[in-house]
């Protein structure tokens, strides 16, 4: 781009480009409209950030976002301590509630392992993990990581760890959605609900 | 460098990473037109229908077009015959594909490395043996032109079931009075072995093991993969 901004123009385009899926082309129109037509928006989108970054930090025993040391999820009476279900992300575990199926505590590992990426064990920090499991209360961890390669690859891996402590180990499963009929269902998911088919309980 | 269109093309997906804002740089490996580069747009957006077809380890066909160094992906369409693979075998196939990112060169078909690649992935479905990680590292050096001496030694006398050898990168084993301590140290009944690809007995595997990891290491010109990193982990649980 040729064009000359101010540079605090310049700075706010470049700042917003760190969102994820936004580009130089993105960056620009949001500028843009927050400057020129929603200026308190504006106002609120930089103190909300701020406060956000100082107030907000991971939960000791969940390791998602929080404000206190421990956050209200872990703290509440009402779940069920003994089983943990870890997940990757805290939009993950929000889906995960949604379901209403759950009624355990979270683990959330902020991230997967992803050997081409240089993503491995040691970056995802896992001490903090087998410091959650050994708390004398967790019976069973349910891994509800992705079913990517990446996902497949994080839950093996949690898996061998957590077995070798003699905790219960169990994987969400995979196949055919609520509702689906076999005519949509796409080739791959159909092949892999055959390969792992299971016995009819009687 | 090919141009126009390309259809139909059996591949297999090596890795994919963000590109722009809602698209993918993907890695393939291709059979007639070895490794490349395609973009896939629109690929991350959430209901995009390829999301889940470019994924690794599973053969899909490719359709793409352009020229120069761009090449966009047009279509990707499942193929099967392959189950997904899961726990080791998921690390192991991580390591070809590793290696096939660090040492294949791009846009340089190499079909029957793409054979012994697809083969090994079927293996590895029904459970990784040590054997088929290195008849697949036998078969990237052969195609890629750092052929191994197995046979023959540097002085072209054939190789003695009871010798001991140096192997020495880029001129065969060389004959030792005695057993060296050198990791490029092997037997003679191991290179005979490795060449008729027979790797029946433990001892033999396990000195074809410590020859092809430094030959890998000496190709990847002292990289060290992330995969061996995480075996490395893995085995200390």
């Amino acid at each position: 781009m040729s064009v000359h901004n101010p540079g605090s123009l310049d700075a706010l385009i470049d700042a917003l480009k760190c969102l994820p899926g936004v580009g130089p082309k993105s960056a620009q129109r949001m500028a843009y409209h927050l400057l020129q037509r929603d200026r308190k928006g504006a106002q609120k989108l930089g103190e909300a950030l701020l406060n956000a970054l100082t107030a907000l930090r991971h939960c000791a025993r969940c390791n998602t976002f929080t404000e206190a040391e421990v956050c209200e999820r872990c703290l509440s009476p009402k779940r069920d301590g003994k089983t943990l279900c870890v997940v990757e992300t805290p939009v993950d575990m929000n889906m995960m509630e949604q379901t209403l199926a759950f009624n355990g505590l979270y683990y959330v590992l902020m991230g997967r392992i992803s050997p081409l990426d240089g993503q491995g064990p040691t970056q995802l920090g896992l001490d903090k993990l087998l410091q959650r499991v050994d708390d004398g209360v967790v019976e069973e961890v349910i891994l509800a990581t992705n079913y990517t390669n990446e996902g497949e690859a994080t839950a093996h891996y949690l898996s061998e760890l957590l077995k070798a402590r003699g905790i219960k180990v169990s994987r969400i499963a995979r196949g055919i959605p609520v509702g689906g009929e076999l005519e949509y269902v796409d080739p791959g998911t159909l092949a892999q609900a055959l390969r792992e088919r299971r016995g009819v309980e009687r | 460098m090919h141009r126009g269109k390309v259809d139909g093309q059996p591949a297999y997906i090596l890795h994919t990473y963000p590109f722009r804002e809602t698209s993918l740089i993907v890695e393939a490996f291709s059979r007639d037109f070895g490794r490349v580069a395609l973009v896939a747009r629109g690929a991350r957006r959430p209901r995009s229908p390829i999301r889940g077809l470019l994924m690794a380890f599973q053969p899909v066909e490719l359709a793409w077009s352009g020229k120069g160094e761009v090449l966009t992906l047009m279509k990707a369409e499942w193929v099967g015959g392959q189950p997904l693979l899961g726990g080791h075998a998921l690390f192991c196939g991580y390591y070809l594909n590793e290696l096939l990112l660090n040492l294949l060169p791009r846009e340089d078909a190499h079909e029957r490395l793409f054979l012994a690649y697809a083969q090994t992935l079927r293996r590895f479905a029904e459970g990784v043996q040590e054997a088929d990680l290195r008849r697949f590292e036998k078969a990237l050096l052969q195609e890629l032109g750092y052929g191994l001496w197995l046979t023959e030694d540097a002085d072209g006398k054939p190789v003695a079931e009871e010798g001991w050898y140096a192997y020495e990168i880029e001129r065969g084993p060389v004959r030792l009075a005695r057993q060296g301590q050198s990791p490029l140290c092997i037997s003679g009944r191991a290179l005979l072995a490795l060449a008729r690809d027979d790797f029946a007995e433990p001892r033999l595997l396990a000195e074809a093991k410590q020859l092809m990891r430094a030959l890998m290491a000496h190709y990847l010109g002292g990289e060290t993969l992330e995969t061996r990193r995480i075996f490395k982990e893995l085995q200390e649980l």
